[in-house]
């Protein structure tokens, strides 16, 4: 994966790299400038030295020995002269046999002359006249100590360079990520928005941020609006065509069509079928927009009005008791929750002769919902046809037979399952288990 | 029994009052809460079928306002919204039971039934049986020991209250606004006659004369 800090990390490394070595060159370029300035001044002093030293002898014009710098006796000592006279050239003893050429121009040379022992020269010439003929002084230095000690100079500006970078991408590194940081916590809310622990970003982001943190936070408002708009629309539809419903049922008890009994049947069927549909849609629909989670399901707060509630609507049953660990806070829409428990202990109330029980356990990764109830139970024959979609076995007791159906919808949805079997009170014993979000 | 119906649907309101007509009630009928709100608070009735989703004020509102004026009929709470949430706010909110539309007219019938005779501190689920005289709601006969009486409509309804409301001192002008819908009531004399026919059908004592105050239900035990 692409990473922003090591492109920046790159980038600064070329740059720091590129600079450094224009830096190290061009500082180095100046002072070996410097420096060559520096010497031509002394070369012009000795060159002037020796043309002090050029005496007109008992010979003729002689050069004055004793008048010389003593660095022009000892052999290869580094400095050289040559002095050209119109009839002969003096050359310093210290040259030894090298032949110190005379260069074509007068002033200081351009570059360095090789000399001998692998000695690198500075040269230098001056012409002047005296005792009526032309003289013209060649003076050398050996500059190769100074270019060694560059060469070292430029060596240890390089590793002071690479130390100095490597400590500079360093506190790049730290500071992009400390730069980096609201980005990471931009990235964790994006997470948590994913699992459903919040609603939206916090708005509060950098500067730099705000755009995308507000992009954001309109999109999710965006997406929930037209969630809720379309989620709404299929409720209104659904709860508009029920109260129509409910009419063409009470129409078909009139008296008028008791002489028509299969077609009252008929009737009575198809409205079933359009009654159960809507019914599952409606859940579904609620089921599919529920993207952000509203409220969560409190088992202290939730559980005892459910079960007041079942109380009143089954008032024949003495014992209705709902189990759950203090302070357990389901991590499923509270709607839907209650949906589905609301219609389980329902079934259990309609088939239970004194008791039913709730408990919901935590196991493991899984929640476990055990309703119980000590009513005739289901033979196990006709279990798996009881969980078939809208079928009902009980047409005695009121209902539509719906209720599992929704159930199971919405098991689907959360990935849960739901099993039959043989409660300890008697009856029938409904588990459900669902695996808890991560 | 005297019923408030407040549902704004005309179609179903029209078969609901019908039906519930056939089945010997009273029924007034309303279609918007704030007419509700006012009328449940100056008429005497036994049972109010409320829906939700009603124009003026919602019924939950209307709810909680009788509750918090210390009414305590019954009330049976009429909505397409079937959700359990919406079923526990609205039971929370002081209803007695819920029904959840499209639904069959019988479960309507039961449901209200059943609240009266629970409203009357009876079994909701068992057939009213007082002193020796057990109602059948759905033939709207009266049986004796193994005896069934036929009754007429007035009858019915007459002797469904008596039972509902045995051993109590019960007015004429009680009697006349539990049994007949809005201004319906009928004079003294219509009364007596029903009072009559049924001491006839089910022996003069069941039915006690307090002079100038009313009648009091005994049946047959006493």
């Amino acid at each position: 994966m692409r990473s922003i800090q090591r492109r920046l990390g790159v980038g600064l490394l070329f740059i720091l790299l590129l600079v450094g070595v224009v830096m190290v060159n061009a500082s180095i370029w100046l002072v070996d400038l410097g420096l060559r300035r520096y010497l031509q001044n002394g070369l012009r002093d000795e060159a002037e030295l020796l043309l002090i030293a050029t005496v007109r002898g008992p010979a003729g014009i002689q050069l004055d020995e004793l008048r010389l710098s003593p660095a022009y006796q000892r052999p290869l000592s580094g400095s050289y002269f040559r002095v050209d006279l119109p009839d002969q050239v003096w050359r310093s003893r210290s040259s030894w046999d090298f032949q110190l050429e005379r260069p074509t121009r007068s002033g200081l040379q351009h570059g360095l002359v090789d000399g001998p022992g692998g000695q690198e020269l500075l040269v230098y010439r001056a012409d002047f006249r005296r005792f009526g003929s032309d003289l013209s002084i060649t003076a050398a230095q050996d500059y190769r100590p100074l270019s060694l000690a560059f060469t070292q100079v430029r060596w240890l500006l390089s590793g002071i360079g690479a130390l100095a970078l490597l400590v500079v991408l360093l506190l790049q590194w730290l500071n992009v990520r400390a730069a980096l940081h609201p980005l990471e916590r931009v990235r964790l809310q994006v997470l948590q928005l994913q699992q459903g622990r919040r609603g939206r970003l916090d708005s509060e982001a950098d500067r730099e941020l705000a755009p995308l943190v507000e992009q954001i936070n309109s999109l999710l408002q965006h997406t929930e609006g037209s969630l809720r708009r379309s989620r709404n629309a299929v409720g209104n539809l659904g709860h508009a065509l029920k109260t129509p419903l409910a009419v063409l049922r009470s129409l078909l008890t009139r008296a008028e069509l008791d002489a028509l009994q299969p077609l009252r049947r008929q009737m009575d069927d198809q409205l079933d079928v359009v009654e159960q549909r809507l019914a599952r849609e409606l859940n579904r629909a609620r089921l599919s927009g529920e993207v952000l989670p509203g409220a969560h399901f409190e088992c202290d707060q939730e559980l005892p009005t459910l079960c007041d509630t079942l109380r009143m609507i089954h008032p024949h049953l003495c014992q209705l008791s709902c189990l759950a660990p203090p302070g357990l806070r389901l991590p499923w829409d509270r709607e839907d929750l209650l949906e589905v428990l609301g219609n389980l202990l329902d079934n259990a109330c309609k088939w239970a002769l004194t008791q039913v029980s709730l408990s919901i356990e935590q196991d493991g990764q899984e929640l476990l919902l055990r309703i119980e109830d000590d009513g005739p139970g289901v033979a196990e024959q006709l279990r798996s046809s009881l969980l078939a979609r809208g079928s009902r076995l009980d047409e005695q007791v009121p209902g539509h037979g719906l209720g599992l159906a929704i159930v199971r919808d919405t098991l689907d949805a959360w990935g849960g399952t739901l099993q039959l079997g043989n409660a300890a009170l008697g009856g029938l014993r409904v588990d459900v288990r669902l695996p808890l979000p991560n | 029994m005297r019923l408030l119906l407040v549902e704004d649907n005309v179609p179903l309101a029209d078969e609901l009052v019908q039906g519930l007509q056939r089945q010997g009630y009273a029924i007034d009928w309303l279609a918007d809460g704030r007419d509700a709100a006012f009328q449940a608070a100056c008429e005497p009735y036994d049972l109010i079928i409320l829906d939700l989703g009603l124009p003026g004020r919602p019924g939950l509102d209307v709810l909680r306002e009788w509750r918090d004026a210390g009414l305590r009929f019954p009330v049976l709470i009429l909505t397409a919204r079937a959700s359990w949430a919406e079923r526990i706010e609205g039971l929370r909110a002081g209803a007695d039971d819920y029904l959840a539309k499209p639904f069959h007219p019988e479960e309507l019938f039961l449901r209200v039934q059943g609240l009266l005779r629970r409203a009357r501190g009876l079994d909701s689920r068992a057939p009213i049986e007082v002193a020796g005289l057990r109602l059948d709601e759905s033939r709207q006969t009266v049986w004796r020991d193994n005896e069934e009486i036929g009754l007429t409509g007035a009858e019915f309804r007459l002797l469904r209250y008596f039972m509902l409301h045995s051993n109590q001192l019960l007015s004429k002008s009680r009697l006349g606004e539990h049994l007949y819908e809005g201004d319906g009531e009928p004079d003294s004399n219509v009364l007596e006659v029903h009072v009559n026919h049924l001491r006839r059908k089910l022996g003069r004592q069941v039915i006690e004369t307090r002079r100038g105050q009313g009648y009091c239900f005994v049946g047959l035990s006493a």
